[in-house]
């Protein structure tokens, strides 16, 4: 008997249901702001607003600096904007086989479909919110706060191994998740601490104890977000040897996700 | 039939594991680290829903499963449209599936009732332009014309149906499985189900109903399975695995149990039917007739228990499964007064108008409510010849008047 669908078939049944995955993560969108006065406007508002709340907060609260050429509020809202869209899908990812239960039970569904739509309409959400951490920069430029960085050309770059990296994880954690209803809670806390082993609000030079950045730099998770903010913020080009690591971290994300995805694969309309 | 069935399965079973968090833990461990989710659970842990079935479906045949609840109807029907994998034996389609097992379930109440439908058509294995091309035909067979770019939670329950159902034939399967589903929606709606259902039956496609309407499921099945304990009893055309089943129940509410039997004969033995002939005019046995001979079936009984209450039946079935023709003494009108010692009842057929063919004939007496004494299914076989192959299976005599082409009749 069969133990799982081949790894390849749950990439190409994604492949064959792209129609229905872009469809329903249309859904997601006009289902969110559905009934709101503002719309699809809140998908800007709220990056502003966190923005907003940062610049006030480490501006006259707590003036803290990161680094010695950026605004500390633009270099949070940098690091946040990736981290918030990849602890969201995840999280969500947690749950949304079970919220899709019925379509699993009920009609012919296949499961991999749904993490795919958390991440994308999680994704387009962090698409839409970057206009406003560019339009920062440019203002924060034009007062002469720090330099326009150019390298944001390579963003997209950046963002995909971001984005393998995450789709692989909500892959696993979407079908560990039916079998083991704890995970949400649990990835809940583990995704804090992730949070704070990662160079988010604070930089790797910053960290005064050596052994502490040595971890911190071993975190997967810290290339990927480094390699982002470099691009998108700081104007630094990341090294080969950073990008090719974080490559790699996306790659081997992506493959264990489908790895562990298509081994539970035919367990989860029955079990969710 | 030589094109292959629209459904296969052989040998099918499902055993369900048992909801435990350790459990859970415990198969999960090992899907991952050894594959052998499948393998573990087949030594004997969990629940065995379904024992050993064995099924084919024809196309254009429609297929009913009936059985007490917990049967294993639903496990079945989720079996044959996807949604579970068997824990031994295959399960083989050749087509398109459409599971009608809760009509509109997964509809997003935010978003209006056209995306709704684009989203599950797409579910349902349409691309996105075959929906939009079919759109109109759902909003108009949905009736819900005025509300299809409202939100679906302002719907009725009603109009939810509606809209599920619409969409779900308008993809035209080559399989379509219905859970239940005619028991919702108003009178006129179910009257359009069954044109729309009847419809797909003529344009091929196989049907497996699962319904506790029996009436419903004698109406528009040919063959049913009866399953109970998620085992097998009986594979028979619809109007006996219906007999069976609602002799069971009668048997069970009277205190006898279920009655034992096989799938050909059962009942409970008050009285029995020893044999079942037909015969011509002079009383003489007959395996061939021609047609519009006349004939009659003769059932010869045996009483052990006398019974106040009681139906003498036929049915004539086509070798295939088709019904031909069903009647009961209650339906012609008698009414019973006694039964006992042994005798004789002959159902007489001035001319018997079938086409060519072979016939099987059911016989039974069972109580009024369908509790069965003895019932016999295909306890005779004949064969009808004629000089013509008609096809179907009634054959009267007729005659053709020509009133303005020019033809010649036949000779002689």
């Amino acid at each position: 008997m069969s133990s799982g669908a081949p790894p390849l078939g749950v990439i190409a049944s994604l492949y064959r249901h792209r129609g229905l995955v872009a469809m329903l993560v249309v859904r997601d969108l006009k289902a969110r702001y559905r009934g709101t006065f503002f719309g699809y406007l809140w998908s800007l508002f709220n990056p502003l607003l966190l923005l907003a709340v940062y610049a006030a907060v480490f501006t006259w609260v707590i003036p803290a600096r990161a680094t010695s050429d950026v605004p500390y509020p633009i270099f949070l809202f940098a690091g946040l904007l990736p981290w918030l869209f990849g602890s969201g899908a995840l999280l969500d990812s947690a749950i949304v086989l079970a919220d899709n239960g019925p379509l699993l039970k009920k009609v012919v569904c296949p499961p991999e479909v749904f993490p795919a739509v958390t991440v994308l309409s999680h994704l387009v959400h962090h698409v839409l919110a970057l206009p406003v951490l560019l339009a920062a920069t440019a203002v924060a430029a034009g007062m002469g706060l720090m330099r326009f960085p150019w390298t944001v050309v390579l963003a997209p770059f950046a963002l995909v191994l971001w984005v393998v990296a995450v789709s692989g994880l909500a892959l696993a954690v979407a079908a560990l998740a039916v079998h083991f209803r704890d995970l949400k809670d649990l990835l809940h806390n583990l995704l804090n601490l992730v949070f704070f082993a990662t160079p988010i609000i604070y930089t790797l030079d910053r960290i005064p104890v050596r052994l502490l950045r040595r971890l911190i730099q071993a975190n997967p998770v810290t290339p990927l977000i480094e390699v982002y903010r470099d691009v998108v913020l700081l104007g630094v080009l990341p090294s080969l040897l950073m990008w090719a690591w974080a490559a790699a971290v996306a790659l081997v994300c992506w493959l264990a996700g489908v790895w562990v995805f298509s081994r539970l694969r035919e367990t989860i309309a029955e079990t969710v | 039939m030589s094109e292959r069935p629209a459904v296969r399965l052989t040998a099918v079973s499902k055993r369900y594991p048992m909801h435990t968090p350790r459990g859970r833990l415990h198969s999960l461990k090992g899907a991952l680290l050894h594959g052998e989710l499948w393998r573990a659970r087949q030594v004997g842990e969990g629940f065995l829903a379904l024992d050993g079935v064995d099924l084919e479906i024809g196309r254009g045949e429609t297929f009913a499963v009936i059985g007490p609840n917990g049967s294993g109807k639903s496990t079945l029907l989720k079996l044959v449209a996807g949604i579970l994998r068997p824990t031994a034996g295959s399960v083989e389609i050749d087509g398109r599936v459409t599971a009608l097992i809760e009509l509109g379930a997964g509809f997003h109440p935010e978003i209006s009732g056209r995306d709704n439908a684009i989203i599950n058509g797409m579910m349902l294995g349409l691309s996105r332009a075959e929906v939009l091309r079919r759109l109109p035909e759902i909003v108009e067979f949905s009736g819900i014309g005025p509300f299809l770019d409202q939100p679906v939670k302002t719907y009725s329950s009603g109009m939810y149906v509606r809209l599920g159902f619409s969409v779900a034939v308008a993809v035209e399967p080559d399989v379509l499985v219905v859970d239940e589903i005619l028991a919702v929606g108003d009178e006129a709606f179910a009257h359009r189900c069954l044109d729309r259902i009847a419809r797909l039956q003529r344009r091929g496609t196989a049907i497996l109903l699962v319904s506790h309407d029996l009436g419903l499921v004698e109406q528009l099945a040919q063959r049913a399975l009866y399953l109970r304990g998620g085992t097998p009893v009986m594979t028979a055309p619809a109007g006996v695995a219906v007999a069976r089943y609602r002799s069971d129940v009668a048997g069970e509410e009277a205190g006898a149990g279920a009655p034992a039997g096989s799938a050909r004969r059962w009942g409970n033995g008050a009285v029995s039917l020893d044999a079942v002939d037909l015969v011509d005019g002079a009383g003489r046995s007959l395996r061939m007739l021609s047609s519009g001979e006349s004939a009659a079936i003769r059932i010869a009984y045996t009483v052990r228990v006398p019974q106040e209450d009681f139906v003498f039946g036929v049915a004539i079935n086509r070798e295939d499964g088709g019904p031909v023709l069903g009647t009961n003494t209650e339906l012609d009108g008698w009414t019973a007064e006694r039964l006992a010692g042994s005798g004789e009842i002959a159902l007489e057929f001035p001319r018997l108008e079938l086409a060519p063919g072979r016939y099987l004939v059911d016989a039974a007496v069972h109580a009024k409510g369908g509790l069965a004494y003895d019932y016999a299914c295909e306890a005779l076989a004949f064969t009808v010849t004629a000089p013509v192959g008609w096809p179907g299976s009634y054959a009267p005599r007729h005659r053709w008047t020509p009133r303005g082409p020019a033809m010649s009749p036949p000779p002689g």
